[in-house]
């Protein structure tokens, strides 16, 4: 609906920055269009639907639930942008949660070193993905599957088999609780929101953040263009390892005082779902982080909306599946209509 | 845990270190060494087949010394074998859409499995059919399972990764929605348990039914078509290239879209074998926990299948679940309780990572890989 109102220009695509002769993309990418209508109509549908749905004690628990799987999804953007993948971040997360509730329960720690520990465990974690995949010559798909399996190790050694139970309600800031939230607007998402600010300024008019494009659309064309391919390349993994990080905290947050060790199973699916809905191509070279935002929040609501129509919560999937096809398949139709014209 | 890393290195050191391989035998030896080396750096199968002995050595060694909690012997080995058809069956699924290119992966095949488990455990279980049709049922909506994965990728375009990413989920949905998270065990289902039963083979050792009845035949016949049949030879030419095999002549769209519909047929076999391992129908057969979709694709990795395409062989994937399968087997026998099961994680991860990084370092070195 609201994608054939704005009507972008005729021929948006290259526009030419006055001083440097820089061509740059549209701001917004078609796909952004289409998915904030689409989530619109879903809200709006829903809201007739079931009258709670727009109700703030719905909304809220949407943005904060929205909110790991977007910021995982802002860090396997710049990956899958530039070329790789990273099916790890669950057993990132996994790790990082592990620390986290370990170091709350155990030794007491306040906020900021918590959240601080997770950001580097998840870093540290990224480090390891990205000297493998940037200096081992080998295809990011098989080394994250094998890190998957070995954090995953890892992070069941932490939880050394049970539950963590007890854990102090430190990160409730991000939580979806009254604490959580600042003039109603849950501090997750903003966080979300400014993470992803900054990640599309960055990919769009950095050189470092161009380079990430150049090296998905031809990684050798771009090393011999001198851009640092692989530096570059480990920097992704590394920031995916931060965000997930920090997104283990959410996943703490939201859950309740004991941390079960299924945690994060499966959250990289979500993740590379949210991506790819977002209109972030799978072969690397384009995307935007704004798009995965975005799917993250199709995504949400869709698990939201089922849960509140009182439909079997597991449909959710069915739906996420059918996303991801017309995604896909409408980027496809858009891209052969480029090729042609 | 400690204690057993200390033992691995005593014991890893003791069996399949020939005597008299040294440097220090002559210029003759040095290049019989060398040429080993390229041979196993080279040649996944002989890696496998080294890395296999050195396994089984270092874990009858623990035996023989009496760490282990129970001998690690053939009837043992043979015990463990119940987890090995799942495994092989999928990853040679894998190797079929992987080795076809362009991408090809299937991340769906967990899903097919819960799906197809369930189809089949309502025909067999509920609806009174009898076993073969059931089967058959099982193998034809598996290929039909695949066919849509096949259909959106060879056909309209889709990237793999994502389309069977995407009918991941709305498989592994269906099949629980399907009768609403309900197993279904009837007196029908739990009598297939037979085929997870083992069967006297040599001696005391014994093979679970269902490898004899449904591993054996799939590896077979998928190293017949790959290997011996004129599709197969076009599943490696459009994995290798698929322009030049379009310009050859090639149907590229039919032949990768019979890949991922084998794939999914042989998924819906597998379907069959873990509903009788459970003596039960359940929605979450191949997706619970990780999922039998990734395993399946490690161990094709690990069994020399190029992530690129156009590169794999049968006895590499055989090869690689064999060596994972004892490999679990004995962490199992060595470390009591969950940190066995967790070790389990770390030595395919480790594994994977390890062979890959060999494989680029043999690319690097001595050119091509097979």
């Amino acid at each position: 609906m609201s994608a054939a109102a704005p009507a972008p220009p005729r021929g948006s695509a290259p526009r030419r920055a006055a001083g440097g002769g820089r061509v740059l993309p549209f701001p917004v990418t078609g796909q952004e269009l289409v998915l904030v209508g689409v989530v619109a109509v879903l809200w709006v549908v829903l809201g007739l639907a079931t009258p709670a749905f727009l109700s703030s004690g719905s909304i809220v628990p949407l943005l904060v639930a929205t909110a790991p799987i977007a910021l995982i999804g802002i860090g396997v953007t710049v990956v899958i942008i530039s070329g790789g993948i990273d099916v790890s971040v669950g057993s990132i997360v996994l790790v990082c949660a592990a620390v986290a509730a370990t170091a709350m329960t155990a030794s007491g720690l306040p906020l900021v070193p918590v959240l601080l520990l997770s950001v580097a465990v998840g870093g540290l974690l990224g480090l390891v993905n990205g000297v493998l995949v940037a200096y081992g010559r080998v295809h990011a798909i098989i080394i994250t599957f094998g890190t998957l399996n070995i954090f995953r190790f890892v992070g069941l050694q932490v939880f050394g088999g049970s539950t963590i139970d007890g854990i102090p309600p430190v990160l409730a800031v991000f939580g979806r609780g009254e604490a959580g939230r600042t003039l109603g607007v849950p501090h997750s998402f903003l966080l979300v929101a400014v993470v992803a600010a900054l990640a599309w300024v960055a990919l769009r008019h950095t050189a470092g953040g161009r380079h990430y494009y150049a090296i998905g659309g031809d990684a050798q064309a771009a090393r011999l263009a001198g851009i640092a391919v692989r530096p570059r390349v480990l920097l992704a993994y590394v920031l995916t390892g931060l965000l997930t990080g920090l997104a283990a905290c959410f996943v703490i947050a939201q859950g309740t005082s004991t941390l079960a060790p299924n945690v994060g199973l499966g959250l990289e699916l979500s993740a590379i779902a949210a991506v790819v809905i977002g209109g972030t191509s799978i072969t690397g070279g384009r995307g935007s982080v704004l798009g995965t935002v975005l799917g993250a929040l199709l995504v949400q609501t869709v698990a939201s909306g089922i849960i509140q129509l009182g439909w079997p919560s597991q449909l959710s999937s069915l739906f996420i599946g059918v996303f991801i096809i017309v995604a896909v398949g409408v980027d496809l139709l858009r891209q052969r209509r480029r090729r042609s014209a | 845990m400690s204690t057993s890393t200390q033992h691995g290195e005593s014991g890893a050191r003791a069996p399949g270190r020939p005597e008299g391989r040294g440097p220090s035998r002559g210029g003759g030896l040095a290049r019989v060494g060398s040429t080993v080396l390229r041979a196993v750096l080279t040649q996944r199968v002989l890696l496998l087949v080294v890395l296999l002995v050195l396994v089984l050595g270092f874990f009858l060694n623990l035996s023989a010394r009496n760490y282990l909690a129970a001998p690690f012997d053939g009837r043992y080995l043979g015990l463990a074998l119940i987890n090995l058809p799942p495994l092989v069956m999928l990853a040679l699924a894998e190797l079929l859409v992987i080795t076809s290119g362009r991408g090809g992966i299937d991340l769906s095949v967990g899903a097919i499995v819960s799906l197809t488990g369930m189809v089949f455990g309502l025909a067999h279980g509920q609806w009174g059919w009898p076993l073969v049709p059931a089967v058959l049922l099982a193998a034809a909506f598996g290929a039909l399972c695949g066919a849509v994965n096949g259909g959106l990728v060879a056909y309209l375009g889709f990237p793999p990764l994502i389309t069977t990413l995407a009918t991941y989920y709305a498989f592994s949905s269906l099949a629980i929605v399907i009768t609403s998270q309900q197993p279904i065990s009837t007196a029908p289902i739990q009598d297939l348990y037979v085929l997870a039963r083992a069967v006297p083979v040599v001696g005391d050792v014994a093979l679970p039914l269902s490898l004899l009845v449904f591993l054996l035949p799939t590896v077979v016949v998928v190293w017949l078509l790959l290997a011996r049949t004129a599709w197969g030879r076009r599943v490696y030419a459009i994995g290798t290239n698929d322009v030049a095999a379009e310009w050859s002549g090639i149907d590229v769209r039919r032949t990768r879209f019979l890949a991922f519909t084998a794939a999914g047929l042989i998924s819906g076999l597998v379907a069959v074998v873990t509903t009788a391992q459970f003596a039960s129908a359940r929605p979450d057969a191949g997706t619970a926990g990780n999922g039998l979709a990734l395993p399946a694709i490690t161990i094709a990795v690990l069994g020399g299948v190029a992530i690129t395409g156009g590169i794999g062989r049968v006895s590499g994937v055989v090869l690689a679940a064999l060596l994972v399968v004892w490999l679990n087997a004995g962490i199992l026998l060595a470390v009591a309780g969950n940190t066995g099961t967790q070790l389990q994680l770390l030595a395919l991860g480790a594994v994977l990572v390890a062979a890959a990084l060999l494989n680029g370092l043999a690319v690097r070195r001595y050119g091509a890989v097979t």
